[in-house]
């Protein structure tokens, strides 16, 4: 089944989804390929877009008329020699978007469901279990019963799960979606950490690109179960033709700091880089001094001034440089430099506004914005 | 005659049996039916439910033809006799054929309400299907497999007409305790109808109390651990 690693081998540690796939399921016509060496892709897409059919078919639960699924080297899928690989030999573990947790054991029970293929995958079972609950502070669930549970803490568990049971490939189905607004934020922390402690190569499902833009290093793009762009997120979701896509959500700017103050109504953000230190006013979050904060700013909450404004109500002001400028639609986008830590930021103006200000690649300029516009997707 | 005590106790003791022949084959049928896609499904499902439909003396005079010298599993084309008419034998075959297709039908609800996208989610984190049988789908189906075994046992408990045709009504032998209620109401003995009537509500009445107590327990087991 595997004997296709040992030729190829070298290549096949760089290379780490090799998926090409076609296939009808009703009206949606999946026809899709793709390879690449970025560790989490994320799948972006309206609904019906065929998003999680695709992840249905790479955990091994749809079957496809032709393709080919390797992931990190292992082959799952190859109709040309006939190899299909069950989904419980898949080693992948799939988090969905509505948990379904086993309601008939507690917490602890489902985190033990997969026990028997972490062993056999060769994991010391009991550390596995003691890494997942301590970076998903799962300890104070473990005798609870799902019922006892909330919504973040269900998805928590669901996530637990998955990584308890040695997957090689780890599946999100739009893992916040289900959750309302506060909660997200209180989960993509998780999801981040997860990124981090457990180094797997991730699928991400969203509909949403401020997650995909957290979590990913590389976006699909599905249309009617087609890949019509591949790239990075901040690329794509500023492109001419996904922005307006994107825009459902809006683009949001997102960035990540250091708490460095506190008071009762707003919290001190330090945006620290090689190239000098910057700091915002966001509104209070529950983080301490010195913990790191993910925040964001859409690109339409942003004001553009050619000289350091005063006497503004806006309490953020930050010096940053032209990159470029590009034409997104009918709107015009402003990608900008403020620190080398921070992503560029996005700013949508008009077409006016481009040509009174002369907004040009290279030019000084000053961003201006509201504490009260920011939100922070973690803490 | 045999004492009220011997009749009872013969007769669970069948019951007990019918209910252990149906549950395999129940089991299995009920599982394909809820989960399955097969060719002759529906058929399959009509022959199994049959003998709920039909007059149970039909389902009697069916098996007697089946079991008769001559018949399909008869001593003719057996080469041997089987011995089931006018025995034990019978009354077991008589109330398992009765109590099947309610025991399937339960246990087909039971199985059809466990979300199989638990089932899928058991696959995905390595278990067969052996094993997301035996650790998903039994478990949350249990309350309603209960609910199913306790039905066709108080069918096969007070089955009357099939036995009566296949097995007869000879006391200490095949009488069972409906069939001697019948007995002592048609020969008039008032004292022995009421006594065995009274048994029969109790023996019913303790059957479905522990039932609902264990339903009810593995529901509480269920809340408390998840």
């Amino acid at each position: 089944m595997f004997s296709k690693k040992g030729a190829d081998g070298m290549k096949a540690v760089k290379t780490i989804f090799n998926i090409s796939l076609k296939a009808r399921f009703g009206s949606l016509n999946l026809d899709l390929g793709y390879k690449g060496s970025k560790r989490v892709l994320g799948v972006f897409g309206v609904s019906g877009a065929g998003k999680t059919t695709f992840l249905e078919c790479l955990a091994g639960l749809r079957k496809v008329m032709s393709g080919q699924i390797t992931v990190a080297g292992e082959i799952w899928l190859d109709t040309e020699t006939s190899c299909f690989v069950p989904t419980e030999k898949r080693h992948m573990g799939y988090v969905p978007q509505d948990h379904l947790l086993f309601p008939h054991k507690n917490v602890r029970g489902n985190l033990e469901a997969g026990k028997a293929r972490a062993v056999q995958g060769g994991q010391d079972f009991q550390s596995v279990l003691k890494k997942v609950v301590a970076v998903l502070e799962l300890e104070p669930l473990l005798d609870r019963s799902i019922d006892q549970l909330s919504g973040g803490e269900r998805q928590r568990v669901s996530l637990g799960r998955a990584l308890c049971s040695g997957p090689k490939l780890l599946l999100l189905d739009e893992p916040l979606a289900s959750l309302d607004l506060p909660l997200r934020r209180k989960i993509l922390p998780f999801l981040i950490r997860i990124k981090e402690a457990f180094e797997l190569p991730m699928v991400v499902v969203s509909h949403n690109p401020t997650e995909l833009q957290v979590l990913c290093d590389e976006v699909l793009i599905l249309e009617n179960g087609r890949n019509v762009m591949t790239g990075s997120p901040n690329e794509l979701f500023t492109s001419d033709s996904l922005f307006n896509v994107a825009k459902e959500h809006g683009f949001e700017n997102v960035f990540s700091g250091t708490i460095i103050e506190k008071s009762d109504q707003v919290d001190r953000l330090s945006l620290s880089g090689k190239d000098g230190d910057m700091s915002i006013q966001i509104p209070a979050t529950d983080a301490f001094v010195g913990d790191r904060v993910l925040a964001s700013i859409g690109s339409d909450n942003v004001l553009i001034g050619l000289e350091q404004p005063r006497g503004l109500s806006a309490r953020n002001c930050l010096s940053a440089t032209i990159s470029r400028v590009e034409n997104a639609g009918t709107r015009w986008l402003v990608h900008a430099v403020v620190v080398d830590a921070v992503p560029e930021f996005v700013v949508e103006v008009t077409c006016d506004a481009i040509e009174a200000l002369q907004l040009e690649s290279g030019a000084r300029i000053y961003l201006v914005f509201k504490a009260s516009s920011v939100s922070t997707l973690s803490g | 005659m045999p004492t009220i005590y011997e009749t009872v106790s013969s007769t669970l003791l069948w019951a007990v049996l019918a209910s252990l022949i149906v549950a395999v084959p129940g089991l299995t049928i009920a599982y394909l039916l809820a989960r399955r896609e097969f060719l002759g499904k529906k058929v399959l499902s009509t022959f199994t439910t049959l003998p709920l439909v039909l007059p149970p003396t039909a389902v009697g005079y069916l098996l007697l033809r089946l079991f008769a010298d001559d018949g399909w599993l008869g001593r003719e084309r057996l080469g041997f006799d089987l011995d089931i008419i006018l025995s034990w034998k019978a009354v077991v075959i008589a109330c398992s054929i009765m109590s099947f297709p309610i025991f399937v039908r339960t246990a087909r609800v039971a199985f059809e309400e466990v979300n199989p996208r638990l089932e899928r989610m058991g696959r995905t984190l390595g278990m067969g299907r052996q094993k997301v049988f035996l650790s998903i789908t039994l478990p949350l189906a249990s309350r309603g497999l209960i609910a199913a075994t306790l039905l066709g046992f108080t069918r096969a408990l007070g089955e009357f007409g099939a036995t009566i045709i296949l097995a007869g009504n000879i006391p200490g032998r095949t009488q069972t305790l409906a069939s001697a209620l019948f007995s002592a109401q048609q020969s008039g003995n008032e004292t022995l109808a009421n006594q065995l009537l009274g048994v029969a509500l109790l023996v019913g009445f303790i059957a479905v109390y522990t039932t609902e107590r264990l339903a009810s327990k593995c529901s509480l087991r269920k809340e408390q651990t998840g």
